[in-house]
């Protein structure tokens, strides 16, 4: 069984947003709905020596998903390779879900009254293909593969370069990783 | 700076009122009718117990995007809030039977033996009733202010001295002198509500000194940020201190009004404690910058679009 996983390459980033955008049309997401926002923290530093660096965030699909935990409806799931996704018919928007998740990767959808989130483009991930959000990445700083595959790109980045996982200390296991050059 | 976040609105908070008190109710009822002698309770109050946690249960459904789905919270056994509903429609169901026993046109209404079982029944549903969002939202890892089990003792205490308020209220309302186990039950609240005092000046002071820089910043909005009034002056003084000291006189009069300021007391406390897990969360780097960028909602712009 696979282990889906994203690696982001924040030195390759360049905060053109268009992963955020390419997941808005993909899903057809109201204006006001963001699954995937490109933070920037920075510049810092004094020239010649500034630092910039973009953040991509999104649902870290995390092995230990307090949001499936806080599910009353058994909406919020947890496949066994490791996406995590809601069931729409099965969503009420209670939004606890919403504050559990520490990453705050869960929006409400006014019109339809439940929550939605990223779930990897689940259905192309299936075909064979890859999310939209690393397809559109031209500066190739997404990386989307089988974490259980030793010859997978995100394995070999995983397991040679110095990655992190944010609020990793909250032990909920995210499994998207950054690789970075410097602090935040 | 305000930014566009994601949370629960003012009727969780409500509903947390509510069912706080009314669990209280039901679990002040059931200890008072255990203790030998009358219990004292109005028939009044033991039926505002589960009319409370009823109501409280409406304006839950009400939050939801799909209130005619609100069925399905009863689905999933590992979530506290199904606990939570189970419990909360468990309450309600005893609470109802526990006061008919007040009531001489029903049969049962002379079997005490039943009457005590349900008390029982009743202590331990409307303890969890009472304890329940406190540990909900205690549980929220990535929420500076709510993280930990202080919360749940807060909710405990608070919605003991409103249900205490309540039934002090509703026995009040028909006669000009308690008799009963309820006698006691001035001093009782008077002495929850200094315990709740303290509790929370301890609960604020470990926040702000003894953990994370989050925690520190989320706990000073009570000191001296835009909680502060409302806390201070609608909450601790008129909520808290000055009740305390209006219980002791054990007058008529003053208790009824001590009761009413306990109970709004009750609710500021928990509007505001929602509103501080709302406001914040664990933030990611860069994240607070890019949503106070994001419009709120109300913009012209956003109005406009969605009306097109």
């Amino acid at each position: 069984m696979a282990r889906y996983a994203l690696v982001i390459d924040s030195r390759r980033c360049i905060g053109c947003h268009s992963c955020t955008v390419a997941c808005r049309v993909h899903n057809e997401l109201p204006i006001d709905m963001i699954y995937n926002p490109v933070t920037t923290v920075g510049p810092k530093g004094v020239f010649p020596h500034v630092r910039m660096m973009h953040i991509p965030l999104l649902c870290m699909h995390c092995d230990n998903p307090p949001c499936v935990d806080a599910c009353p409806t058994g909406a919020s799931q947890q496949r066994p390779d490791g996406i995590v996704w809601v069931d729409q018919n099965k969503c009420v928007g209670c939004k606890a879900c919403v504050m559990a998740c520490p990453y705050g990767a869960r929006v409400s959808n006014k019109e339809t009254g439940t929550v939605q989130k990223c779930d990897f483009c689940m259905e192309r991930v299936e075909d064979g293909l890859l999310p939209f959000c690393v397809k559109t990445c031209h500066q190739k700083a997404r990386i989307f593969g089988d974490l259980d595959d030793k010859d997978s790109d995100v394995f070999k980045l995983v397991n040679k370069e110095p990655s992190i996982r944010l609020l990793a200390e909250l032990g909920t296991e995210p499994q998207v990783y950054y690789i970075y050059s410097w602090e935040v | 700076m305000k930014h566009h976040e994601e949370g629960w609105g003012w009727m969780l908070a409500v509903d947390f009122f509510f069912a706080g008190m009314g669990g209280a109710m039901l679990l002040i009822a059931g200890v008072l009718d255990l203790l030998p002698g009358e219990a004292g309770t109005s028939l009044l109050g033991n039926i505002c117990g589960p009319l409370f946690i009823s109501l409280g249960a409406c304006f839950l459904i009400l939050e939801l995007g799909r209130p005619f789905q609100a069925w399905r919270v009863f689905m999933n056994p590992k979530a506290i809030l199904t606990i939570g509903a189970w419990t909360m429609t468990l309450a309600i169901g005893f609470g109802f039977i526990y006061a008919s026993f007040g009531l001489d046109v029903f049969p049962w209404s002379k079997m005490v033996g039943l009457r005590k079982l349900c008390a029982v029944i009743c202590i331990i549903t409307g303890l969890i009733v009472a304890t329940y969002p406190g540990i909900l939202l205690g549980r929220h890892k990535s929420r500076p202010f709510w993280n930990g089990p202080g919360m749940m003792v807060l909710f405990l205490l608070s919605s003991l001295v409103t249900g205490g308020a309540a039934h002090l209220l509703s026995a009040y309302l028909f006669t000009s002198s308690l008799a009963g186990n309820i006698a006691g039950l001035n001093l009782t609240v008077a002495l929850l509500l200094a315990f709740q005092f303290l509790v929370w000046l301890v609960y604020l002071w470990v926040k702000i000194s003894g953990t994370t820089t989050r925690e520190a910043v989320a706990a000073r909005r009570w000191l001296n940020g835009e909680f502060a009034a409302p806390f201070k002056y609608g909450f601790l003084l008129a909520g808290t201190l000055v009740p305390f000291i209006l219980l002791f006189f054990e007058q008529r009069g003053l208790t009824m009004v001590a009761a009413c300021l306990v109970l709004i007391g009750g609710f500021i406390m928990r509007n505001l404690v929602v509103s501080s897990g709302n406001i914040d969360r664990t933030w990611l780097p860069g994240e607070l910058d890019y949503r106070s960028r994001l419009p709120l909602g109300d913009e012209e712009f956003l109005r406009a679009w969605n009306n097109k």
